[in-house]
């Protein structure tokens, strides 16, 4: 199960020498660290690294010299099915597969890492949620090539969060939606999920939520206007 | 009923036709119809004089030899066929389609046929053929369905991981749909067998001489070895190549 509190009292922290994507340098010499539950917004200009660091974060970009503390543990060091069940990132343009609705939703539940950490599929909490994103039950039955992008979005980050991740990675997954969803997602994302959030994110919608600015210039990164770097 | 040489050129003659209609539609397959032809004549000469001796002499080493230069050029024809991580994949056939051969090969000549010796060639070439070249073309098949669907939809496969699958669980659709796509047909045309066609096994048999009762047994055989050694080597081959075509966190290499 998840040791969440007895573990070391920041969740994350960073301590990047450097992290590359494929061959190039993105960033240099980062030391961040992430409280429980924070809200933390990731800027910088496009190509600036934004997306490898979050894809490095669940295991998905090993090219990184440095350490990366997930509850006191180095990422390299955890079984990467259950690290990347418990910083699930959701992407910009969301898969679902050809499958139902429904299945898309219960096939992670099938998985060894979600198993090992007890969470079982619970029809209540998927209704409620489904609710919460303004989604009716009938989208259950449906194919998801059949949805609107917005509610193929919604039901991605649906499924992710019936997974009860600690730490969500969000890539742009408002963009080139309306606004009516973009204030759905919001207000599940600040108001409803316990956990952290990092998000890659230009909504104009959201810019007031964030407790946190990351900003990443020239290599390095801005945590609130202040210096993250060695 | 042998054939006279006489008569073999004669067959030959039956080829004016093709000639003549690609000579009337200006078509440019004449001179690859003659050296098609040539080849073929050549490699069967050939492949005829040493399956003679081979079945002649009847010995277990020269038998054994033989296998082992079959399966090789099985494994040489797969590589120039696959455009792909050729070099992860020449281990992988070699051994996918070794297992198989080791499990069904000696089924069919030591439980089932038990012929006198064991390993009579003139048995064990001609069936070992048909086992093995069926299974190279079903892993060909296999193997190209499965990197393309991997490759056509690597969103899948990300996703999957990144909700916490393992390679095993990400990768098992693409997996389940090469499997089918090349197990299905194989399926299909044993369920329309003897209705159709007369498979080439059988014809080949009862043009030998050998009557229908034993031929379609042999039919009946060698369709369940060839069914379980196609299975059995596109089975390991992709699993085995899971294994080498990702890094220890599941990353494409």
């Amino acid at each position: 199960m998840v040791d969440q509190n007895k573990a070391a009292p920041e969740q994350l922290k960073l301590q990047l020498k450097r992290l590359y994507y494929e061959d190039r340098l993105l960033l240099e010499n980062l030391n961040l660290s992430v409280k429980r539950g924070e809200k933390i917004l990731l800027m910088g200009a496009t190509g600036s690294g934004k997306t490898s660091l979050l894809n490095t974060l669940n295991l998905m970009n090993m090219n990184y010299e440095g350490d990366i503390y997930f509850e006191g543990k180095e990422l390299r060091q955890y079984n990467a099915q259950l690290l990347r069940s418990r910083i699930i990132t959701v992407m910009q343009e969301p898969w679902l597969g050809d499958a139902l609705v429904k299945e898309a939703l219960s096939e992670p539940f099938g998985y060894m890492a979600i198993r090992k950490r007890g969470i079982t599929e619970n029809q209540e909490s998927i209704l409620r949620l489904l609710k919460a994103f303004e989604l009716p039950a009938e989208h259950l039955e449906k194919k998801a090539e059949q949805l609107s992008g917005g509610e193929k979005q919604r039901l991605a980050l649906l499924r992710a969060l019936i997974l009860q991740p600690e730490i969500l990675l969000l890539d742009e997954i408002s963009s080139a939606l309306d606004q009516e969803t973009s204030r759905i997602i919001s207000q599940i994302i600040f108001h409803q999920f316990p956990g952290t959030v990092i998000a890659i994110s230009h909504d104009p919608l959201w810019q007031n939520s964030w407790e946190r600015r990351w900003e990443i210039k020239e290599g390095r990164i801005l945590d609130n206007g202040a210096a993250a770097w060695t | 009923m042998d054939i006279s040489y006489i008569g073999l050129i004669l067959s030959l003659l039956l080829l004016a036709f093709p000639i003549l209609i690609f000579w009337q539609l200006k078509l440019k397959l004449v001179k690859q119809l003659l050296s098609s032809f040539a080849r073929m004549i050549a490699q069967l000469a050939l492949i005829g004089i040493w399956l003679q001796i081979l079945l002649d002499k009847d010995n277990l080493w020269l038998t054994l030899f033989w296998v082992l230069i079959m399966l090789s050029n099985a494994v040489i024809t797969l590589r120039n066929r696959i455009s792909f991580q050729k070099k992860i994949l020449m281990p992988i056939f070699f051994m996918a389609l070794g297992v198989a051969s080791l499990i069904v090969l000696p089924w069919v000549m030591l439980v089932v046929i038990r012929p006198q010796p064991l390993y009579r060639s003139e048995i064990l070439i001609p069936i070992y053929g048909m086992i093995l070249g069926n299974s190279m073309n079903s892993c060909a098949l296999a193997m190209e369905r499965f990197e393309g669907k991997l490759s056509d939809n690597w969103k899948a496969y990300y996703t999957r991981l990144s909700l916490g699958a393992n390679i095993w669980e990400a990768a098992l659709p693409a997996f389940r749909q090469a499997m089918h796509i090349s197990l299905l047909p194989r399926l299909l045309s044993i369920a329309s067998m003897g209705i159709v066609s007369l498979p080439g096994m059988m014809t080949g048999q009862i043009l030998g001489g050998a009557s229908a009762l034993i031929a379609i047994k042999y039919q009946m055989m060698i369709m369940a070895a060839i069914f379980s050694s196609v299975s059995i080597a596109d089975y390991l081959a992709i699993r085995m190549y899971l294994k080498r075509r990702f890094d220890r966190y599941d990353l494409p290499i």
